[in-house]
Order: structure tokens, then sequence, then C-alpha cells
């Protein structure tokens, strides 16, 4: 029988195996400097002499929405399925805690941990029922549900409509937060996710993700259960968001039906999603960022926003359908994948045959 | 032993019969081939034996196990790999990851994966070097890293049978593993799955137009025409066959 294919197969050749897997470690390396760079300077940002309050505040706006988006990458990104009705599992995340806060007392974390799990509960039922949709139809049924979740926090009245839901003073650990604290909450918040979707889209889950994304028969002739993997993808996503949702209603201490009935959050967080570029790491990162920043910019201009964010949409999908986070990362790309080449051919491989040529038909 | 049999298998297409009451049976250890002109329901039977297609009637068993209730992804656990006729690769992702998707049988807790658990590491590096085995033996060691669709046709035949190769599996169906390459390459292929058969013990259903190398490689061999069984038995048998002959160059004019 065939027990293990591998134990009768030539030994590997190992030096241009073992300068190409240094080399790998290498990237890797340049990888977490860069993002620990990154999140440092986050960290010291609200230090600084010339930051002000509302500009912490803002950037809290920002980390929020980058979160959000990275949920939406896991679905979008890596899974491939467009979802177009992301705010439904914010505002689910939000109505999550901010009721938990009011009628238990739950405080920031335990209601972010909650309106993530009650986010992914959704997250999962959905991707069930949405388990033969691909991409238009998913898109539409997506949309439909933030339809619904929107009509419910409208109607149903323990939401309060549009009255909307005031919420007593943010506390961490027995201890009162202000924006300055709620930052450092986000910002960990933030580290802690991104952290875990580096470790997924690596794994073997996010090669499954990616195989169910690229032809859905060779993943599944390759043994990937589609319903198991989907409905986690869904789960996770709706998690991430949940958690962001839950982050963005007790920053304010205020939710009302207002802003999450509506499904603008569901547009804002897809063209964060494809502006930024969804299928790498640092896509939600851009995209978050210009999402959070155009209306603060255009204050008086709130319909140009809209425009704006239309437009960049559009252009983004026209010139660079994988976002600006591909067109940036395109030359680090290039250059790391001539280096893997150059070492992946050195000598000790040459004894192996030339390749055929194929083509013949 | 037989390792996988099929009874009867019937499967309409609105009008059309692309499976008319086939029957097959493919011993352990063997390699079968499954021949007949265009459009006579090899792939759909394929399609069927992978649990892809469903069917209107018949039975599939695989090792005396009734497997008319599994789903695809299910085949492989059973020990049973394909390749896709007209390729079915993940194009943006380099070789490697589409080799080690192939692995995905040994891949473990899902949970434990995704938050690289130190045992899940362990794993994926076993994975890992079990993929790099399997390109060894394709001679893709050159090709790792580059993304599966800046490959010639001929190599990206090599990573379709690779990823079925890295799921350790027992028994794997070929479809037109050679189709399109040019005589070199397709001696090198013929020369590998002879390899895996003779040598790793890995039972082979194959379809292939290329009838030279149907008739060298295979131990036993079904014709099907118009969706139904048409003749079988060893290569010279069937090579002898009017019924086939007929089949392929049209009847002799009287």
């Amino acid at each position: 029988m065939a027990e293990s294919i591998t134990t009768t197969a030539a030994p590997a050749p190992s030096g241009s195996r073992a300068a190409v897997a240094t080399l790998k470690n290498t990237f890797q390396m340049q990888n977490w400097v860069l993002a620990g760079l990154f999140f440092a300077a986050c960290f010291v940002f609200p230090l600084l002499p010339f930051v002000e309050g509302w500009m912490v505040f803002q950037g809290a706006f920002i980390i929020i929405y980058i979160m959000a988006a990275q949920g939406v990458s896991i679905l979008t990104g890596y899974t491939g399925l467009v979802t177009v009705g992301h705010g439904a599992f914010l505002a689910i995340g939000a109505y999550t805690a901010a009721l938990l806060m009011k009628y238990t007392g739950l405080s920031v974390i335990p209601g972010m941990i909650a309106g993530g799990l009650v986010s992914a509960v959704f997250g999962l039922a959905l991707g069930l029922v949405f388990l033969r949709l691909a991409g238009a139809f998913m898109a539409i049924g997506t949309l439909g549900f933030a339809f619904f979740i929107g009509a419910i926090v409208n109607n149903v009245p323990i939401f309060e409509g549009r009255t909307g839901i005031s919420l007593p003073p943010n506390t961490v650990f027995g201890f009162e937060i202000d924006d300055f604290g709620f930052y450092y909450v986000a910002l960990v918040t933030l580290a802690l996710t991104t952290l875990f979707v580096h470790s997924l889209i690596r794994s073997g889950v996010g090669r499954a993700f990616k195989a169910l994304r690229d032809s859905d028969k060779a993943a599944e002739s390759s043994g990937v259960n589609r319903l198991l993997y989907r409905t986690l993808a869904f789960s996770i996503s709706a998690f991430i968001t949940g958690v962001a949702g839950a982050l963005n209603g007790l920053i304010v201490n205020y939710i009302s039906a207002e802003v999450y009935g509506d499904i603008w959050y569901s547009v804002d967080l897809l063209v964060a999603a494809v502006v930024g570029g969804s299928a790498m790491l640092f896509g939600p990162f851009l995209g978050g960022f210009f999402v959070a920043m155009v209306p603060f910019y255009l204050e008086e201009l709130a319909d140009f926003a809209f425009i704006l964010k239309g437009v960049a949409l559009i252009a983004v999908l026209v010139l660079a359908p994988a976002g600006v986070a591909e067109v940036v990362a395109r030359p680090v790309r290039a250059w790391r994948q001539r280096k893997l080449l150059e070492a992946g051919e050195s000598p000790e491989l040459a004894d192996a045959p030339g390749p055929p040529t194929g083509g013949g038909s | 032993m037989t390792h996988l049999r099929c009874e009867g298998i019937t499967v309409r297409f609105g009008g059309v019969m692309a499976c008319d009451n086939v029957s097959i049976e493919v011993p352990e250890g063997k390699i079968v081939g499954l021949i007949g002109p265009n459009g006579a329901g090899k792939t759909t039977l394929f399609n069927v034996l992978s649990r892809f297609q469903e069917y209107e009637s018949g039975h599939i068993t695989y090792r005396d196990q009734n497997v008319d209730r599994k789903k695809p992804h299910e085949m492989i656990r059973l020990g049973m790999a394909r390749t896709f006729q007209n390729l079915n690769l993940f194009g943006e992702q380099s070789t490697l990851d589409n080799i080690l998707i192939g692995a995905h049988r040994h891949l473990g807790n899902p949970l434990a994966n995704m938050f690289s658990l130190p045992g899940a590491r362990r794993n994926e590096a076993a994975l890992v070097d079990k993929a790099l085995a399997v390109a060894d033996m394709l001679h893709l060691n050159h090709q790792l890293d580059k993304p599966v669709k800046s490959l010639s046709y001929g190599w990206r035949k090599r990573v379709e049978l690779a990823r079925a190769l890295a799921a350790d599996p027992e028994m794997i169906l070929l479809d037109e593993p050679v189709a399109g390459c040019n005589d070199e390459a397709a001696a090198e292929l013929e020369e590998i799955v002879r390899h895996v058969n003779r040598n790793l013990g890995v039972t082979m259903l194959l379809v292939e137009h290329d009838m030279s190398m149907v008739m060298k490689v295979c131990d036993y061999i079904y014709v099907i025409n118009f969706g139904a069984n048409l003749a079988d038995g060893t290569p010279a048998e069937v090579q002898e066959n009017a019924d086939v002959i007929a089949a392929y160059l049209g009847e002799p004019t009287q």
C-alpha cells in the first residue's frame, strides 16, 4: 500500500533548499520588523507633544475601521466570497456589547468578546444558509442580510430604534477609561487580530480558504470540506468585524439605528476592503485608513465623501483590481521572487532533467 | 481483491444518456484503462466515481464499502485522489502551495492550525517535507516558488499529479495525464505513472486518448461507447476486438 509516497522519493538536494528556506525566513523577519515599527509608531502617537485629544479619538476610529475591514478581507480576499453586508456584523457586535453593558453592566473587554461571539454565531448561520451561493448571488444575499438586520434594529423595541441607547462611561478592569485609554484598548485588540489573521492565512486552514477561492472542485477533490471551511470563514470574519462593532459603539457611549440601521457601514467596509486590497495582510490597513479619513477631511461636504469613495472604488477596480496594497507591494514581491528563484536554482539542482516543453495541443 | 467497483451506473443529462448501465471493476494494485471515442461518457463516469456527479441508479463500492452517499472531499479520506482533464490548479499560488493543498487530508485539527499551535507547526513542517519529496519525485524542484500560471502546460500537468500524490493516495483517477504534452514530456509522465504504480503500489484508473500509452501501461482496459460498456479485456484482447475497432474507425463499408 501507499503508506507513504515520500519514503521512496529521492533525497532532497539540501544545499539550495536550505538557501531558499533561509531567504524565506529573512523575508518573514523583514515583515515582522515593519509590522513592529508600525505598531510602535501607533503606540507612541498619542504621547507626542503636538497630538491633541481629537486626533487620538480619530486614531481609535481608524483602528476600528481597519479591524472591521480585516474581517471583510477573510471572506472577500482569502475565501473569495464577496460580502456587501458586513455592516450587519458591525451592528450585531455593537448592539450585543451595548445591550449587555446597559442591562448587565458588562465592561469593554467582555463586551467586545461577547459582541464578536454573537456576531460569529450569525456568521455561522449565514455561512450555512448561503452554502450554495457564489459570486454576485453571494453579494446580493449578504446585502439582503444587512437590510434584514437594519430593519430589526429599527423596529424591534429592545434596540430602541433611532432614539438610540446611551451608555455609561467605559471601564477596563474596573478603571474608567477616556478616549486616550480607549485608543490603547483598540490598538492592542488590532495587534491581536492582526497576529491572528497572519497565523490563520499562513496555516493549512488559510490554504484551504484560498483553495476554495481559486477552485472549488480542486479543493474538494483534495479533501477540503466546503461546508466546514466556508462556515468557518464566515464565522471568523463575522467575529473580527463584530469585535470592531462593539468598539465602534462603545467608543461614543451611544448607538442608534440611525447609523446601524442603514447600509452605509456595509458600503464603507466593502470600499475599505477593495480599495486597500483584501488578499494582503496590510490591505485593510490602507483601506480602513482611507475610509475613516475621507469624511473627516470633507466634513462640510458630507455627500461629496460618498462620491469620493465611489470614485476611488471604481478607479481601483479598473486600475488595480487587487487593491492599493498589491500595487505598493509589487516591486518588493518581484524582488523577493527573483531572489527566491536565484536561490532555488543553485548548482546542486543542476542534475535535474530539463523542463518538458509541453504545450503540444 | 477489488479496489473499486461500480455497477449499473446510469447518468442522464436531459435526454442524453451520459452513462447507460456502466459497470467496471478495478483490481487492487493494477492500472486499469478507460477508453472510448469522444463523448463516450468517460469523464462523466470519472465524476461519478469521484462523487462530483450524482447518478440515477447503480452502486459504487470502494474496497467493499458502499460509497454512494459520499461527498467529493470524503473520497480522499478513503484514499482516492483524482486529477482533472483540463487542469484545475490554483494559478496565482506557487507550485509548492498547490502541492501542499493535496496534503490537506493530513492537516489535523483546523482550530490548532488557525492559531499555529506548536503541534500544528510541527505537522505543517512535516507536510512541507512531504510536498518537497513529491516535488523531487516529479522533478519539480526548480518550479516550487513560481506561480503555477507561469508554468508551461507540461509542468502544470505534473503539478496536478503531484497534488494528487501529496495526499498519499492508495488509488488515483487520472483524467488524461498526457493530453497536450509533447512526446518527450508524455514519455516522462508515463514513466512516473508506472513508477507510482509498480513501486508505491498505487492503484490507478486511467482515461487517456494516447493509445500507445494506454496499451503500454494498462493491465486491463474497459472500452465504453455512447455511455455503455462496449468491451473489456487485456490490451491485446481489446486491440483485436471487432466492436472496438468499429467504434473507433466506423463500420466497414460493404
